[in-house]
């Protein structure tokens, strides 16, 4: 990590992806630059959570490249990106339901940093995960599973955290209390690539927009004017 | 009502009591509460609109109606009775029928076998040879392979009729599910997403398909993100959010109700103060979290 | 007191061993989502190995069962996992069963080639001699140390699975395999280390039931699937329901060993095997109270090779063939050849029997041979006269026995249904086929069927009618097939839930269906005109059975006739193959014969590859023959012709095997190519065909004239040679005629990932195609509007 400091943490360039044969990403262009929150929108299928999955190294992209820190990283394993600071919060839960609050924990640990500090973080910003942490995950609310799920970002403190609908089905509080989390994980200095469909939420927390539609990156912007455009988007009005 | 429902038979206007009504439907997967505490009424002769964003309970809500689900509370009431206690099966014997939002199509057979699988099920439950459906051939009595044809025939499936469905686009292979679901001659027919994958003149049909199928007297529960074709038949609208119903009235009702923009939108229209808070802590400058509408000042 | 104490004791330290091998099965179902069928015979290889190391070479107990337990089982279980089971995830059901269940067939054949039966192999118990008193009872230090490792492992395994990294990864992994990659974790080493846990778990059973039996591969094989009813229990996934089990199932079997009288009968049943019998009985009743399983709607695979349903007509030309055919072979065979051929065509009908139930509606049964047996003993109970109005009943008889079975299995998933037939054959095999008062002697004769004056009292007669019901009944099940009844299996097949949807019961449908199987493979037992010896109705008989319809290719007809003669042809091929063996740098020889025994294994072990069996691709090369008439006529008259110079003397027998065989697998491929090229294209030229033409029949004749009969003395060589000669015809036929038979297959319906690739696309593809991008109408028009005017002002897709 011994670029300048102008370096994107996160990059795709020119990515292409597709299910069988059908593409989905045509040629996707996306910068997270160091210290900001990216928001990730756009309407249903519009191919942000393809997006991310190329990020992440879950899904490999058929053309173009996935930079972390300047880095071309295309193609290397998921386990791997998250051993060295790339740290995913997939759509849903990102968690394991039949795993307890602590187990869950636990397993946060395979990218390698310590069950105390793990333990420490999430209990200190989430002190209802400590009084649960026996519980099976999979009890828990929507809103304690989402925030479990965003414990596990902020305890592995990761160079780049990627948000996949951290809000869906969740009550319209709980979604404001876990993105006030968020924004302050992104204080501290995580670069932060959220995708969203509550684009009012979100736009709140994020430095930049960028708006996706048809697998690709249409506009990329301050927040308050993708905002605008939203709207007509979402509802055809 | 009879089991089978002969639909040419109830008129639109006699739906006093709805043909199928759901009380206090809840459903709780783990600690999450899918749907909770659902009431919904879907009177004969009409299209009932059920809408909402992704993941807010309109498919599990349509599992626990047809019973591929079990609920955790609540009642499923189909013509006056109460089907709660029933398996899928015998709720579809009663007279509920289906469509699926991730397909669920025969895949290794044609579309017209598709459409013969549906009508010989209710063939080997039913012995009783009930008049075709009203919006068949105005209710005639029609052999299986007549009521077969006319059914592709009105979906307009004729070119692909003997194409195993697993090759067809979405688009049609969705027709060929509504199909079947109507040669099984349902009393209620719950669609989940129906019009995904048709353009919008294919839509503009298939809005006026639904029409007649109502006319005819069929109850039609409809999920749909095509809001124009919502918007466009439905004669009433129930929101879900989070579970929960946000709204009920008049497409016109539902369209100006401030809950429903919000629930589109993203939650902050009611109380936006956590978020601005976020935002200073983060150091973004947000004049306004608040949604306006397009043209408005922001 | 003593008595019950003794017992009770005796009971709980089986209970222990019980428990061990299911936590086992249980660690790896979790871990992996198979259920490993060969569980047991892991076991069973331990218990070998552990003999071999300890008593042959000599290597003292503690590093001997180290070397066992921890080191060479492990690795195995973690080699199998890598090397089969991988290629198998996200497979059907089906699939994963019969790949398992192969791989125990294949380990069990490979075991008697390693360790052959006729030696015995004692393993001395665990500090013989050595007693402690409890109670007043002596209690052998083997039984106490049998309680406690079940308790370690017990203890190690709940460690494990809550308190360490490791063990929570590997429940991790079954919940969410890609979440936990972006945890960091990795799901393939941790399915290689449950592979290799479940496996070393096997191997301590193995090892402490191999100081209680006499090592034999099948017994410590079966013993093992005793544990499927003590995993069921836990619904194969809770291990302290599997030791629940393991207790219930140990006190149980040494309660009726000690309290139930051997002598004791219920009607013709004698209780004497009861003990045995008992682990089939719990399985049942487990099911019987499990709750029905819930309906998932989770979206339609599209299906990789939808197979084509023959029309009446082929069905009916093909079953005339069929018995034409083999009625022309058999006329040609030695006494000796015709009994093989003959029992061959008769496990073609039990493979058929398989094809309403695996191929069309999805399921799977491994007690096909308990149907047979079922039938045969019926039949020879009530049919002595051979009079065909007993077959009626007795396949009655099958399809109720049949329906019973299945009952309490199929409200639940695939995977209970293979338990329970598995349980159903154990229990026959205990409860019925192992009474004297049933099959005398251990073998039963069935009456030979009698029409009237006509008895079917040879061979010859026996190979025709097989053949001829055979085809009537493949006839029967096309019908069956393109009827309403059909159409409904597929579908449900395709989909339950829809079919839920619109009104199928799916479990009386399902119980249909398996009566149906069971009946026909009745009606292969009653009229099978043969004598069965009680073994071939067991579950080490039906697995192959059941293995090879699959396959074979069991969504046809043909598949379940290529199936049967496959596991007909071992015994065949055994018996020609008797004197070879396969020298591997003279460090190795190993007999023909014990290769073979573990072909199968290894045939439904590839299934991972080729999940829809042969059937599909050998109907490619042979479909364009169907199609072409000349090719159709010269087929015939070429095998007709060498039939008559065999059956008149002009040619030996081996020379007519040799011809036939370069006939079919070189001349008739090509017949379509030189006699009626259609597409101009692939077409070769004329001078090129004639060559060919040419070149075939010099093969031919050549196969003929060589003097196979004389020149050559080793069975082995000859079939070798012929086999050579036929596959350098075809290569050099090809070469000649510079187009190859593939080039010849009709265009099969576009598959929707080619779209716009074999075929132009279309609006309604489009249309679709923007959907799925998610744009609505408005923008896509918006869009296509705007496109030409706004590509410069195209938004910079990101800030630099």
């Amino acid at each position: 990590m011994t670029q300048d400091a102008a370096a994107p943490l996160l990059e795709l360039r020119g990515v292409r992806a597709a299910y069988g044969s059908i593409e989905v990403l045509h040629g996707v262009d996306l910068v997270v630059p160091p210290a900001s929150v990216v928001a990730l929108l756009g309407p249903n299928g519009a191919g942000k959570t393809t997006t991310l999955s190329v990020a992440c190294g879950l899904m490999s992209p058929t053309a173009g490249s996935v930079h972390v820190a300047g880095r071309d990283v295309t193609g290397v394993p998921p386990e791997v990106l998250a051993q060295k600071g790339l740290t995913t919060i997939p759509e849903g839960r990102g968690i394991f339901p039949n795993l307890t609050v602590r187990e869950n924990l636990q397993m946060a640990t395979l990218a390698g940093v310590g069950i105390k500090q793990v333990e420490e973080v999430a209990y200190g910003r989430f002190p209802r995960l400590a009084e649960r942490r026996n519980q099976i995950a999979g009890t828990m609310s929507g809103g304690e599973q989402q925030m479990l799920a965003l414990a596990r970002g902020l305890a592995v403190d990761p160079a780049v955290l990627l948000l996949d609908e951290l809000s869906m089905g969740l009550a319209p509080l709980v979604v404001e209390e876990l993105y006030g989390i968020v924004a302050q994980i992104a204080k501290e200095g995580t670069s932060i690539l959220v995708v969203e469909q509550f684009a009012r939420t979100v736009l709140g927390v994020a430095d930049i927009a960028a708006i996706m539609v048809h697998g690709q990156v249409r506009r990329v912007g301050d927040p308050t004017t993708v905002e605008q455009e939203l709207s007509a988007a979402y509802l055809g009005g | 009502m009879s089991a089978s429902f002969p639909t040419a038979a109830a008129s639109p206007v006699a739906a006093a009591a709805p043909a199928l009504r759901v009380r206090d439907l809840s459903v709780r997967f783990g600690g999450h509460l899918a749907v909770s505490s659902v009431d919904l009424d879907v009177p004969a002769g009409r299209i009932s609109g059920l809408i909402g964003p992704n993941g807010a309970g309109k498919t599990t809500t349509f599992n626990a109606i047809c019973g591929v689900i079990t609920p955790t509370s609540g009642q499923v009431e189909l013509g006056g009775d109460d089907v709660s206690k029933l398996s899928t099966h015998q709720r579809a014997r009663r007279g509920i029928g289906r469509t699926f939002q991730r397909l669920e199509v025969f895949s290794s057979l044609s579309v017209r076998d598709n459409v013969r699988v549906g009508l010989e099920i209710r063939q080997s439950w039913s012995r009783r040879r009930a008049a075709a459906p009203q919006f068949l051939a105005g209710g005639a009595e029609l052999s299986a392979d007549d009521e077969v044809a006319l059914i592709i025939d009105r979906l307009g499936l004729v070119e692909v009729a003997e194409v195993p469905v697993g090759s067809l686009p979405t688009g049609q292979a969705r027709k060929v599910e509504l199909g079947r679901a109507l040669a099984a001659r349902p009393s209620v027919l719950l669609l989940d997403e129906p019009a995904s994958g048709l353009d919008e003149q294919e839509s503009v049909e298939f809005g006026a398909l639904l029409g007649t199928l109502a006319a005819s007297g069929l109850a039609i529960l409809l999920v749909e993100h095509d809001i124009a074709l919502v918007m466009r038949v439905c004669s009433e609208l129930s929101v879900l959010n989070f579970g929960q119903l946000i709204a009920h009235g008049t497409p016109e009702q539902v369209q100006s109700n401030a809950a429903v923009l919000d629930a589109y939108l993203g939650g902050g229209g009611n109380d936006a103060t956590a978020v601005e808070r976020a935002a200073v802590d983060a150091g973004v400058n947000v004049s306004d979290t608040s949604w306006s509408g397009p043209g408005a000042p922001s | 007191m003593d008595k019950f104490l003794t017992f009770t004791i005796a009971g709980l330290s089986s209970a222990a061993i019980y428990a061990i091998a299911a936590s086992g099965l249980v660690v790896t179902y979790t871990t992996s989502g198979i259920f490993n069928f060969a569980h047991g015979a892991f076991g069973m290889m331990a218990a070998f190995t552990y003999w071999q190391v300890h008593v042959a070479w000599g290597v003292p107990t503690i590093p001997a069962v180290i070397l066992v337990v921890f080191v060479i089982a492990p690795i195995f279980g973690a080699v199998i996992e890598r090397v089969i089971m991988r290629g198998i995830e996200g497979a059907s059901d089906v699939v994963k069963i019969v790949v398992t269940v192969s791989l125990m067939v294949a380990l069990l054949g490979i075991a008697q080639v390693i360790w052959p039966q006729n030696v015995s192999r004692p393993v001395p118990p665990f500090f013989e001699g050595r007693f402690v008193e409890l109670f007043g009872v002596r209690v052998p230090w083997a039984r106490l140390m049998a309680l406690v490792i079940a308790l370690v492992v017990a203890g190690g395994l709940k460690l494990l699975f809550t308190r360490t990294r490791l063990g929570i990864a590997m429940r991790a992994v079954v919940d969410d395999r890609s979440l936990l990659q972006l945890n960091g974790g990795r799901p393939g080493r941790t399915a290689m280390l449950s592979w290799g846990l479940g496996a070393g778990l096997a191997a301590i059973s193995g090892v402490l039931y191999s100081t209680e039996q006499t090592l034999s591969a099948i017994t410590l094989t079966l013993l093992v699937v005793n544990t499927y009813a003590v995993a069921v229990v836990g619904r194969l996934r809770s291990l302290p329901g599997a030791f629940l089990g393991a207790v219930i199932l140990g006190l149980a079997q040494s309660y009726v060993t000690g309290y139930i009288n051997p002598g004791l009968t219920i009607g013709p049943i004698a209780l004497g095997n009861l003990a045995a019998a008992l682990p089939a009985i719990m399985l049942f009743i487990v099911l019987l109270v499990q709750p029905e399983e819930r309906l998932r709607a989770h979206g339609v695979e599209r299906p990789r090779n939808p197979i084509r349903v023959p029309s009446q007509t082929v069905a009916i030309v093909g079953g005339v063939a069929l018995v034409v055919v083999l009625a022309a072979l058999g006329s040609l065979m030695s006494a000796s050849d015709l009994v093989l051929v003959t029992k061959g065509a008769g496990i073609a009908l039990v493979t058929l029997s398989l094809v309403p139930l695996t191929g069309y509606a999805g399921q799977i049964s491994l007690a096909q041979m308990t149907f047979v047996g079922i039938g045969a003993v019926a039949m020879a109970a009530w049919g002595a006269s051979g009079s065909p109005l007993a077959v009626v009943l007795v396949v009655a008889v099958c399809a109720v026995v049949g329906a019973v079975v299945a009952l309490p299995a199929l409200r639940l998933s695939g995977i209970y249904l293979a338990l329970a037939t598995a349980a159903f054959a154990l229990f026959c095999t205990a409860m019925f086929f192992n009474q004297q008062t049933i099959i005398r002697a251990g073998s039963v004769q069935v009456p030979p069927l009698s029409f009237g004056p006509l008895s079917i009292n040879t061979d010859f007669r026996q190979l025709v009618l097989t053949a001829i019901v055979f085809a009537l009944l493949g006839n029967g099940l096309v019908w069956l097939r393109r009827s309403a009844w059909g159409r409904r299996l597929t579908a449900m097949k395709d989909s339950p839930v829809a079919c839920a949807t619109l009104g199928l019961n799916l479990t009386s449908t399902k119980v249909g269906v398996f009566a149906l199987s069971a009946a026909i493979a009745g009606a292969g037992g009653a009229m099978s005109g043969r004598t069965f010896t009680a073994d071939s109705f067991s579950l080490p008989a039906s697995l192959p059975v059941t293995m090879l319809a699959v396959v074979g290719g069991i969504g046809s007809i043909a598949g379940a006739f290529i199936g049967g003669m496959l596991l007909g042809a071992i015994p065949i091929a055994s018996t020609i193959f008797a004197a070879n063996a396969i020298g591997i740098f003279r460090f190795v020889s190993l007999p023909v014969t014990n290769v073979l025994s573990f072909t199968p294994g290894l045939m439904g072990i590839s299934l991972g590859r080729e999940p829809d069996g042969a059937a599909p691709q050998i109907a490619v090369g042979y479909r364009a023959v169907g199609d072409s008439p000349p090719a159709l006529v010269v087929s015939a008259a070429g095998a007709v012709a060498l039939w008559v110079a065999t059956r008149v003397g002009v040619i030996t027998k081996w020379s007519f095997f040799a011809a036939l065989v370069v006939f079919v697998v070189a001349v008739v491929p090509l017949l379509p190519l030189i006699l009626t090229p259609r597409l101009p294209e692939d077409q070769a030229e004329p001078p090129r065909r004639v060559a060919c033409a040419i070149w075939l029949a010099l093969a031919t004749i050549a196969a003929v004239l060589i003097p196979w009969a004389t020149a050559i003395t080793s069975n082995g060589v000859r079939v070798l040679l012929v086999l050579v000669l036929a596959a350098l015809s075809a290569r050099v036929a090809i070469g000649v005629l510079g187009v190859t038979p593939e080039q010849l297959r009709r265009p099969l319906p576009p598959s929707p990932d080619l779209i716009g690739v074999d075929r132009p696309l279309s609006r309604a593809d489009a249309i679709e195609a923007t959907h799925m991008m998610g744009l609505t109408e408005d923008e896509f028009e918006a869009e296509v509007s705007r496109a030409g005017a706004d590509v410069a002002a195209a938004p910079v897709g990101a800030l630099r």
